[in-house]
């Protein structure tokens, strides 16, 4: 049996805003959420990248005690963008509870902020420290803290699929819950993921001279994909969720669609765990347009995953290059906010159905002069207003995981 | 400490940490407020706070028993007791 899967909400907390009137206006004015680096009193004076894709405004959050004792700050995010999404898709708490309701929900580690507090701990040699370590420590900091604080608070008994493949985490999340609806096991899933501020993941970065640089002083000028001058990745923050939905379930209640899931692949490059695989990527991408059963011309737009770093941007090029020539349009969003993590995918698929949704392409941001290494791919380096039916949202991880996502618009 | 100023700290951890205001001394709080075994096992830390002294694994495993407030004030003029 395979079903169609629609969605039917969306919710996003991104560097360049929250509602989507303000998301849309970024991309449309070209502003960019990446802003300096906060001070963390642990790690920011060491980072030689001084600039972060930031959430810069306040987020009035709404959860009784009972919910927040387990929540660290990436569950508020993600409870949060949980919450406006199912609100939007009008889910009843019956259905919710009703087991054909499941979360696919990831975070690239937890909490950190947690983490760091549990260590603090544990290193301060104090003989009663190690009896502070809060018993909602773990429950705030494991790995999928955000998928079962959303079963928590929404009361979802369906399945929970926690993916944690770092930047291709809620890509995965999308692609695992469209499968799970698709082939019956549930009839709708909340999807998604979310990151908080970290700077545990920018020394990581750092120290593999993959971060920008350049720009310390100018952050709204970085990341700047296939751009000549780009000199690496911008880490951010943020969460997305998507409602998934069978679609003569979402029809039937008069559900609001925003788009149709059609397809999804995923592999691993079954080699390095840093450095792209052009063959990986390139398969992955065809990968997806085999699931979706659609050609490479009938495909539109693509978000690429374009982190602004030296070699990755060039390898996507080249693969996105191999299987669609210069047809769809290709933009790297992550110009407007950075790499926001596991959120990516998710925020990435949510700003391409409001794409959709309003009939506009918008460009790449910071990308002035085209790599010529890059040129071979149709670059969007100005604001069209073109309809995007089909898109491709591809993302691709540390540890070789690549995922794409194919979604279309409702017709 | 008196068993008044022990209900008087009782109290105040409560309503602070919480969010728990004025709780009858015999309500059921599981029951009543949905204090759960997670807000047990954090009641204790801050027990351990109030006693300035850890508590032992089985000196924990005896306050799963507690039900009420009173049943907490009990446990502490307790331990406070043996500590004194």
């Amino acid at each position: 049996m395979e079903r169609r899967v629609v969605i039917t909400g969306a919710a996003a907390i991104t560097p360049i805003g929250h509602e989507k009137d303000e998301i849309v206006d970024s991309l449309v004015n070209g502003k960019s959420g990446v802003a300096p680096l906060r001070d963390d009193d642990l790690l920011s004076g060491y980072i030689h990248s001084k600039v972060y894709g930031t959430v810069g405004y306040p987020i009035a959050y709404e959860f009784e005690r009972k919910y927040r004792k387990t929540m660290g700050p990436v569950s508020y995010y993600a409870c949060q963008v949980a919450k406006e999404a199912i609100e939007a898709a009008g889910l009843e708490p019956g259905f919710l509870s009703s087991g054909r309701v499941g979360v696919a929900f990831g975070s690239t580690h937890g909490s950190p902020t947690v983490q760091r507090d549990i260590y603090k701990n544990f290193f301060s040699r104090s003989p009663t420290r190690f009896s502070s370590v809060g018993a909602v420590d773990y429950l705030k900091s494991m790995v999928h803290t955000t998928a079962v604080n959303i079963t928590k608070m929404f009361g979802i008994t369906g399945r929970v699929i926690a993916s944690s493949t770092a930047c291709a985490t809620s890509s995965q999340a999308i692609g695992f819950g469209y499968e799970t609806i698709k082939f019956g096991m549930q009839d709708a899933m909340v999807c998604g993921g979310a990151d908080e501020y970290d700077t545990t993941t920018v020394a990581v970065f750092d120290n593999l001279l993959a971060c920008s640089t350049d720009f310390n002083e100018t952050p709204h000028l970085t990341p700047r994909p296939f751009d000549v001058r780009r000199d690496g990745l911008v880490v951010g923050e943020g969460a997305g969720a998507v409602i998934l939905e069978e679609y003569d379930m979402a029809r039937k209640r008069g559900a609001d669609i925003l788009g149709e899931v059609i397809g999804f692949s995923c592999n691993n490059n079954g080699g390095d765990l840093i450095l792209p695989s052009p063959t990986g990527v390139a398969e992955v991408i065809r990968l997806g347009l085999e699931n979706a059963g659609i050609r490479p011309d009938q495909v539109d737009f693509v978000s690429a995953h374009a982190t602004a770093t030296k070699m990755g941007d060039i390898i996507e090029a080249r693969a996105i290059h191999s299987v669609y020539g210069d047809h769809p349009y290709v933009t790297g969003l992550k110009g407007y906010m950075g790499h926001t993590m596991a959120s990516c995918g998710v925020i990435e698929t949510i700003i391409t159905l409001h794409m959709m949704e309003e009939g506009i392409i918008a460009p790449t941001l910071n990308l002035e002069e085209i790599d010529e290494r890059c040129a071979m791919i149709r670059h969007t380096t100005k604001l069209h207003e073109l309809p995007i039916r089909i898109a491709s949202v591809e993302n691709f991880a540390f540890g070789g995981v690549n995922t794409s996502v194919i979604i279309k618009r409702f017709e | 400490m008196t068993r008044d100023e022990i209900q008087d700290e009782v109290l105040k951890i409560f309503k602070e940490a919480f969010e728990i205001e004025n709780p009858g001394l015999d309500d059921d709080l599981g029951e009543k407020y949905e204090f759960d075994s997670i807000d047990a096992l954090d009641l204790l830390s801050r027990i351990e706070d109030l006693l300035g002294s850890s508590l032992t694994q089985n000196e924990k495993k005896q306050a799963m028993e507690i039900r009420t407030i009173r049943h907490i004030i009990d446990y502490v003029e307790r331990m406070a007791a043996k500590r004194a």
